[in-house]
C-alpha cells in the first residue's frame, strides 16, 4: 500500500469517526469506564502489594546448621538409600574441617568414628561457639537485619510448643527427645527488604555450615495465597472488561459499516482490495481506543487523588504516587485501546467483507 | 480513454473473447435454478443487450461475470481471468478490468459529482494528479463537465446515471456491464444513456447491458441475448429482437 493511500484512508477513518460521533462518544464512554476500572484495579493491587510487602518484611527465615544432629540425620538417610554414595560423600568431606568441637554431643575423638559412625570431619558446626560465629557471619550479609541463635534445646522447646497446648504432651516430647535431640542448631534471621529475599536466602545457603534455609511458612504462605487470589480475581475482571471493550468497539464499527455500506459496495465493485476497505475502520477503532486511553488517564488521575487523599490520612503516606504509575497506565490503556480497536473492527469487517457488491448494498 | 475507433462489425473473432461461458449452471442455495447450461462468447468491442422476462436469470448472468456469484458447474472466463478457478483475493483485480453501472446509480450523496467519480480511482490507489485529469475527461465524455461541483441530488435521474457511467469509465476498463441502467430513468433520458454507452463502445470498450426496454433494443440494432428460465433462447447477432 502506498503512502498516499494510507494518508487518504486515515483521513477517511477519522472523518468517519467524526460523522459517527454519537456512537463514537457512547463507545468512548464505555471504554473509558472499563479502562478506569482496570486502572483502579492496577493501582489498588500495586498499593496492596506494597502494603503486603511491609507485612512480609516481618517475616523470618530459619537457617539450619550442619552440626552433629545434621550429620547423623544425613548418615541415617544415606545408609538406607545408597551405601556407596554415602561413602563417597564422607570421603570428600574428610579434610574439610579440622576444627575441634567441645560441645556435649560433639565431643567424639578427632578422626575416629563414634558409636554412631560419625567422624568429627563429617560436620561443620561442632559447638555453640562455632554456631554463634556463623550467626555473626550471617549478620554481615547485606539485607540481613537481625540474627538470633537458636540452640538445639530451644528448637526442641519450640517444636514441643507447636505440638499442642497440652502440658503433658509437651513434657512427653521433651522427655523422649532430651537425650537424643534430633534438631540441628539454627538461626532465626530477619531481613530488611523483601525485594531481595531470594538473593539473601541464597547468600545464607552458600555459607559454609548452613544446610538449608526455610521460611517461617504460615504467614508468608497466607499472604501469598491472598495475593494469588486477588491476582486471579483481577485477571478475570480485566478479561471481562476487555471483552466488553471488544464488543463495544466492534459494535460501533458494525454501525459505521452499516452507515457506509454504499461506499463499501462501490469500493468493492471498482476493485478495492479488502485490506484497503478495512483500513479506515481499523483507523476508526484505534482512534476510539486512543481517545479513550487519554481520557481514562486524566480521569484516573483525579479519581486516584481523591482516594489517596483519604487513604493517606489513614495509612500515613504509604500510598504510591500517581506519577510513578502514570506511564505504565497510559501504556496499558493505549494497548487496550489499540487491541480492542484492531480486533473489534476486524471481527465485523471480516464478517461483512465476505459479502460482495450489490449483496452488500442490500444489507 | 483509448482513442482507437473500432467498428463492432469488424472485430476479429479469433481473438480471446472478453466473456466466455461454457456449460454454466447456477443454482442458489435455496434451490432456485437461475441459469442452466449457458454457453456464450462475447468478443472485444461488442455491444450486447441481455433481455428476458423477470426472473429469467439476467442479473444472475451479470453477477457471475462480476464474480459476485460463483457458478456451480461449467467454466467462466472474463478478461483473461478464469472465474471458476480464481481465488477470492483476485476478485479486486478482476473488478479493475471492468466498469459497473448500477440501476440505482449508487452515488454517494455527500460527495460532489467530481468526488464520486474520483472515489473509484482513489480506492484503487491512483495518484491524485492522474485522478484530476481522468475524472475531468470522464465527466466531459458523458457531457457533465459543467456539473463537476454539483451534488448528486441536484441532478436529474438521467444525469445521475451519467455520473455513474463516468465512474464506471474512469479506470479505463475493457468491459462495461450495466444491469438495467435505464431502469430508474424516464424513457427519453434512457435513449441518451444508451447512446452514451454506444459511443463508449465505439471507442473499443465491450458493453454488456441488461434491459427490459424493447424500444431501445429495436433502435440500437446490436447483438441481443435472450434468456428464459435460465436458458439462452435466442442470440441474435444481427440486432433487433424476435418475439
Ligand atoms: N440471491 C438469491 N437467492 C436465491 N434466489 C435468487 C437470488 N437471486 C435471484 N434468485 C432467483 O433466481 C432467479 C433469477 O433471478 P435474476 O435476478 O437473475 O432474474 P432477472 O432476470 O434479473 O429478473 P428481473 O428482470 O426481475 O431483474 C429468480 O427465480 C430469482 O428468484
Ligand atoms: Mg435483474
Amino acid at each position: 500500500m502506498k503512502l498516499g493511500d494510507v494518508r487518504y484512508l486515515t483521513k477517511e477513518g477519522i472523518k468517519s469517526t467524526w460523522a459517527n460521533r454519537l456512537m463514537t462518544l457512547a463507545s468512548i464512554g464505555v471504554l473509558v469506564a472499563c479502562m478506569v476500572v482496570i486502572g483502579l484495579a492496577v493501582l489498588i493491587s500495586e498499593n496492596g502489594n506494597k502494603a503486603l510487602g511491609h507485612l512480609e518484611k516481618q517475616n523470618i527465615v530459619m537457617a539450619y546448621m550442619k552440626d552433629y544432629s545434621w550429620a547423623l540425620d544425613m548418615k541415617t538417610n544415606a545408609d538406607t538409600a545408597d551405601k556407596t554414595a554415602s561413602e563417597q560423600t564422607a570421603a570428600s568431606k574428610s579434610g574439610n574441617s579440622s576444627e575441634k568441637g567441645d560441645g556435649a554431643q560433639d565431643g567424639a575423638a578427632a578422626e575416629t568414628p563414634d558409636e554412631n559412625g560419625i567422624k568429627n570431619s563429617d560436620y561443620v558446626i561442632h559447638s555453640d561457639e562455632e554456631a554463634k560465629k556463623l550467626c555473626k557471619q550471617i549478620r554481615k550479609i547485606d539485607n540481613v537485619k537481625n540474627v538470633e541463635f537458636i540452640s538445639s534445646e530451644e528448637g526442641l522447646k519450640n517444636v514441643a510448643e507447636q505440638l499442642g497446648k497440652d502440658e503433658s504432651n509437651k513434657k512427653l516430647v521433651m522427655e523422649l527427645l532430651k537425650d537424643d535431640n534430633p534438631l540441628p542448631r539454627s538461626a532465626k534471621i530477619t531481613m530488611t527488604s523483601m525485594d531481595e529475599f531470594d538473593s539473601t536466602v541464597k547468600a545464607i545457603e552458600e555459607l559454609e555450615g548452613i544446610s538449608n534455609v526455610r521460611s517461617q511458612g504460615d504467614a508468608a504462605k497466607k499472604i501469598l495465597s491472598i495475593k494469588n487470589g486477588v491476582q486471579i480475581a483481577g485477571i478475570w475482571m480485566i478479561s471481562i472488561l476487555l471483552l466488553i471493550s471488544l464488543v463495544i468497539v466492534s459494535n460501533t464499527i458494525r454501525i459505521t459499516m452499516y452507515n457506509r455500506k454504499l461506499e463499501i459496495s462501490i469500493m468493492k465493485a471498482v476493485g478495492a482490495t479488502n485490506s484497503f476497505v478495512r483500513l479506515p475502520f481499523i483507523v476508526e477503532g484505534i482512534t476510539i481506543g486512543l481517545i479513550s486511553a487519554v481520557i481514562s488517564e486524566g480521569l484516573l488521575y483525579f479519581c486516584y487523588r481523591v482516594v489517596t487523599d483519604e487513604l493517606e490520612n489513614v495509612l500515613g503516606g504509604a500510598v504510591i504516587p500517581f506519577s510513578h504509575m502514570a506511564l505504565i497506565l497510559l501504556g496499558i490503556f493505549a494497548a487496550i485501546g489499540t487491541v480492542s480497536g484492531v480486533i473489534g473492527s476486524s471481527i465485523m469487517i471480516s464478517k461483512y467483507l465476505r459479502k460482495e457488491g450489490s449483496e452488500f448494498a442490500a444489507i | 480513454m483509448s482513442e482507437n475507433v473500432t467498428d463492432i462489425n469488424s472485430v476479429q473473432t479469433n481473438e480471446a473473447p472478453v466473456i466466455e461461458f461454457k456449460g454454466v449452471s447456477k443454482r442458489y442455495t435455496n434451490g432456485t435454478h437461475a441459469l442452466e447450461d449457458v454457453n456464450i462468447r462475447i468478443n472485444k468491442g461488442e455491444f450486447v443487450f441481455v433481455v428476458g422476462s423477470s426472473g429469467a436469470g439476467k442479473s444472475t448472468f451479470m453477477k457471475l461475470i462480476m464474480r459476485e456469484e460463483k457458478a456451480n458447474t461449467g467454466t467462466i472466463k472474463v478478461n483473461g481471468f478464469n472465474l471458476t478457478k480464481m481465488r477470492r483475493k483476485q476478485i479486486p483485480m478482476l473488478r479493475r478490468t471492468m466498469g459497473i453501472v448500477f440501476q440505482d446509480f449508487r452515488l454517494i450523496p455527500k460527495m460532489t459529482v467530481f468526488d464520486n467519480v474520483a472515489f473509484a480511482m482513489h480506492v484503487v490507489g491512483a495518484p491524485s494528479r492522474r485522478i484530476r485529469k481522468e475524472v475531468t475527461n470522464a465527466l466531459a465524455a458523458v457531457g457533465l463537465g459543467d456539473k463537476a461541483r454539483s451534488m448528486p441530488n441536484e441532478l436529474s435521474g438521467g444525469e445521475q446515471q451519467r455520473v455513474g457511467i463516468a465512474r464506471a469509465l474512469v479506470n479505463n476498463p475493457a468491459l462495461i456491464i450495466a444491469d438495467e441502467p435505464t431502469g430508474n430513468v424516464d424513457p427519453n433520458m434512457s435513449y441518451d444513456i444508451v447512446s452514451m454507452l454506444a459511443s463508449i463502445n465505439k471507442m473499443g470498450t465491450t458493453v454488456l447491458m441488461v434491459t427490459h426496454d424493447h424500444q431501445l433494443v429495436r433502435e440500437f440494432k446490436q447483438r441481443v441475448i435472450m434468456l428464459d428460465s435460465g436458458k439462452i433462447v435466442a442470440d441474435n447477432t444481427a440486432g433487433g429482437e424476435e418475439e
